[in-house]
């Protein structure tokens, strides 16, 4: 500062000037070149030579002022409505509502309408319509981007981390703490989550710049919209009102028009080079977490690897060996019976079954008129009671039990002796024996109360070979086995009429009684 | 048994010896582990397959988003891009529903017939358990009348005990045995039936990602233009975000 004192004060006082009026002089020399210029001219007759260069003159520089002018309304206006629009509250709207912003705001409706029917000449600029096409589909192309690829890595990351997870649990399954040789741990060190240094990528080089842009759309929105409404309101006044009004509005609209128009290609061209960035980047990293996936999951030592038809060979013939277990062959079928039945009966130790030779013993001791048979089975209840199965050959040893009552007979099965109810006690007709023989051999099976069930053919069914049965329709059926020779319980081995065959388990219907 | 309520059913001596008791325990215990393990598979593979169904579904929403926009229209060279990410997709998706299908035929069908034999296993612990009940509540029948004094009917009825005793015993020793037997081989045999399967899940996985990795592979070759590294990439975004900033238009933040 000194050194500038001493200057001025050696040099004597040239122009003084401060940062004010330094910064106004190039201004006020713009400004003086039309009015040099017109003087000029006006003093020149029209038969000078210069004239003409000199009016050219006057009009270039006339051009230039006005071209500075609207470029500072454009910017003018942008500033103006980009500081406008932020962060109003309700309050402050209501407080700019005047008669002159409501009469703007209804011009502009019917302006807006009338643009929309399209009826009377209207103001264009197909430069800035494709301009704005093109920014608007940016947008939603980034909107997009954003939301689907993060999306879709979420869903990759969670389906290979829970692959992996599988492949140790199926390995744990197989694990033998006995026996070390064949343990699969040794394979398979860490599949582990092959995607996990790639989130951090995906989020530095994709996502977080389409963020950014995607946030950076929302400025030149508003001013498009303000752009707008200036159209309307040129619209509005071409063709009513002339002079300076039209003129003010015109201004406005090219103005902002043209500042637009010249920005938006920016924006959109260096929108269009960020997406398509991004997108590289995207595929490049899914190309990278494929790969170390890739390098992973080869690298685990898989012994000779079978095709999927084998396998299912493989894997069947263990089941059959599974089915060959007695636990399994007892208690299968069982199982498929209680899930009809859906209560599970307590067994009481069972009473030995009247064989062939315990019958003829029988038949033997006894006389034929002592010689009874059950009806149906009957169940021990009291103390001393007999289990008795239908059909079972039963000789009556007394008509009365130890109380006096002649309903209840002492009987002799050939094995045990008991009392069961006379009234489930038939005659021994050995004539009938025959068919009753055939009728109890159901009970070689191991199922309480088949005799609940029977089942009837819903339609009718053709044999088509010799290990089949015909049924008709509505016909009741015995049921003797639940599944064929092969286990396929599709096929019953059902008894009519003393024929046995088998039909359709889905041909059948069941019919219970009590 | 300790749950019983009644003492008075119980027999004075031990009818069946603590070590087998406590093999029974064990194998079975190990073998209640092994349904336990599969059923929690089962899980978790429904889980991974839905997992890896939905991440090819909006993997192909991503580019079939783009492909709709009409951003396609109005620059060709995006149109490309865009076509080539497509066509990559819905190959991802074709493989990915195979490896689906897949490991739904070899992982997760034997995991669930497997798990069918559990419930005959446990009904037929559950027999054995009420046979080896019935059994010791006979066994102190007999002892009682046993204990008794030898008049004529309490002989008859020790001499009904007795053979009522019998058959139950037999059954319950047999039941035992079976089950002794067969249960370890049982558990044994689950390393044969699912090696298979674990074979298959790798390679399902390795088949998968080769694919993929071609895929994708021949895409970025496809698109790529001079193959900008990542961080020339990032650095080029940075620039043009800034110069975007820097447009009078544009808000400030």
């Amino acid at each position: 500062m000194t050194v500038l004192f001493i200057c001025t004060n050696n040099r004597g006082k040239p122009n003084l000037m401060d940062m004010g009026s330094l910064m106004i002089k190039p201004i006020q020399r713009v400004m003086k070149y039309p009015l040099l210029l017109c003087e000029l001219l006006n003093s020149t007759p029209a038969s000078h030579p210069d004239h003409k260069a000199l009016q050219d003159a006057f009009a270039a520089v006339k051009d230039i002022n006005v071209n500075i002018n609207e470029l500072k309304r454009r910017k003018d206006l942008v500033l103006k409505y980009k500081k406008n629009d932020e962060e109003e509250s309700l309050k402050e709207k209501f407080s700019r509502l005047n008669i002159h912003s409501i009469s703007k705001k209804s011009k502009r409706v019917t302006s807006h309408l009338k643009i929309l029917t399209g009826g009377e000449p209207q103001v264009k600029d197909q430069t800035f319509n494709k301009e704005e096409k093109l920014f608007r589909s940016l947008e939603k192309t980034v909107k997009f981007c954003v939301k689907n690829i993060s999306f879709s890595h979420q869903h990759l990351q969670d389906s290979m981390l829970l692959a992996a997870q599988n492949i140790t649990e199926l390995q744990g399954i197989l694990h033998n703490k006995d026996d070390e040789d064949n343990d699969y741990s040794k394979m398979l060190h860490n599949i582990g989550n092959p995607c996990e240094g790639f989130v951090d990528q995906l989020e530095k080089l994709v996502l977080t710049p389409l963020s950014a842009l995607q946030a950076l759309f929302s400025g030149p929105q508003k001013l498009i919209q303000k752009r707008y409404d200036k159209l309307l309101d040129y619209n509005g006044c071409l063709e009513r009102s002339a002079g300076d009004e039209l003129d003010l509005t015109k201004k406005d609209y090219e103005a902002l028009n043209a500042q637009l128009v010249e920005e938006l290609q920016v924006f959109n061209r260096t929108a269009m080079k960020i997406v398509m960035n991004c997108l590289h980047c995207f595929i490049t990293l899914l190309r990278d977490t494929m790969s170390s996936a890739f390098q992973s999951y080869s690298t685990t030592v898989v012994p000779v690897p079978l095709s999927s038809s084998s396998i299912c060979e493989v894997q069947n013939q263990v089941m059959e060996e599974f089915h060959n277990l007695n636990f399994v062959k007892e208690y299968s079928s069982a199982t498929f019976i209680e899930r009809k039945l859906s209560f599970e009966k307590k067994k009481p130790p069972e009473s030995p079954r009247q064989t062939e030779s315990q019958r003829s013993k029988l038949l033997s001791t006894y006389s034929t008129e002592l010689l009874h048979q059950a009806k149906r089975k009957c169940n021990a209840t009291q103390e001393f009671d007999i289990d008795l199965y239908e059909g079972e050959l039963v000789a009556v040893v007394e008509q009365k039990d130890p109380f006096g009552s002649t309903s209840r007979w002492l009987v002799d099965t050939g094995i045990l002796k008991g009392y069961v109810y006379s009234s489930f006690l038939k005659p021994y007709n050995p004539a009938k024996v025959q068919k009753d023989v055939a009728e109890t051999s159901f009970c070689d099976d191991d199922f309480d109360n088949i005799s609940l069930f029977t089942f009837y053919a819903v339609y009718a069914f053709q044999a088509r070979s010799h290990q089949e049965l015909s049924l008709q329709e509505y016909q009741r059926v015995r049921i003797l086995q639940f599944s064929d020779l092969s286990g396929n319980k599709e096929w019953w081995l059902a008894e009519v009429k003393g024929q046995k065959g088998y039909v359709p388990a889905n041909y059948l219907g069941k019919m219970t009684y009590a | 048994m300790s749950w019983i309520p009644f003492k008075i059913g119980q027999p004075k001596k031990q009818i069946v010896p603590k070590t087998v008791e406590r093999d029974f325990e064990r194998e079975y215990g190990k073998l209640q582990q092994l349904e336990d393990q599969t059923k929690k598979l089962q899980k978790d593979m429904k889980k991974s397959t839905d997992a890896d169904v939905a991440m090819s579904k909006s993997a192909v929403k991503i580019s079939s988003d783009l492909l709709s926009n009409p951003l396609c229209e109005q620059d060709p060279s995006f149109l490309a891009m865009v076509t080539a990410l497509d066509t990559a997709m819905k190959r991802m998706d074709s493989f990915n529903q195979e490896k689906v299908n897949q490991i739904q035929k070899t992982v997760i069908e034997p995991l669930k017939k497997f798990s069918s034999v559990f419930p005959s296993l446990n009904m037929a612990v559950k027999r054995r358990e009420q046979t080896l009940q019935d059994y010791k509540r006979l066994q102190s029948k007999v002892e009682k009348y046993e204990e008794k004094e030898k008049t004529g009917p309490i002989l008859a009825k020790l001499h009904q005990a007795r053979e009522e005793l019998r058959p139950v015993k037999e059954d319950f020793e047999a039941k035992n045995k079976q089950l002794l037997e067969e249960m370890p081989k049982f558990y044994s045999s689950r390393i044969d039936y699912f090696e298979p399967s674990f074979e298959s899940l790798i390679r399902a996985q390795v088949v998968y990602y080769t694919e993929m990795h071609k895929i994708f592979g021949d895409l970025t070759e496809q698109i790529d233009e001079p193959g900008l590294t990542d961080e020339q990439r990032e650095k080029e975004n940075e620039a043009k975000l800034s110069e975007l900033r820097a447009l009078s238009i544009v808000a400030d933040d």
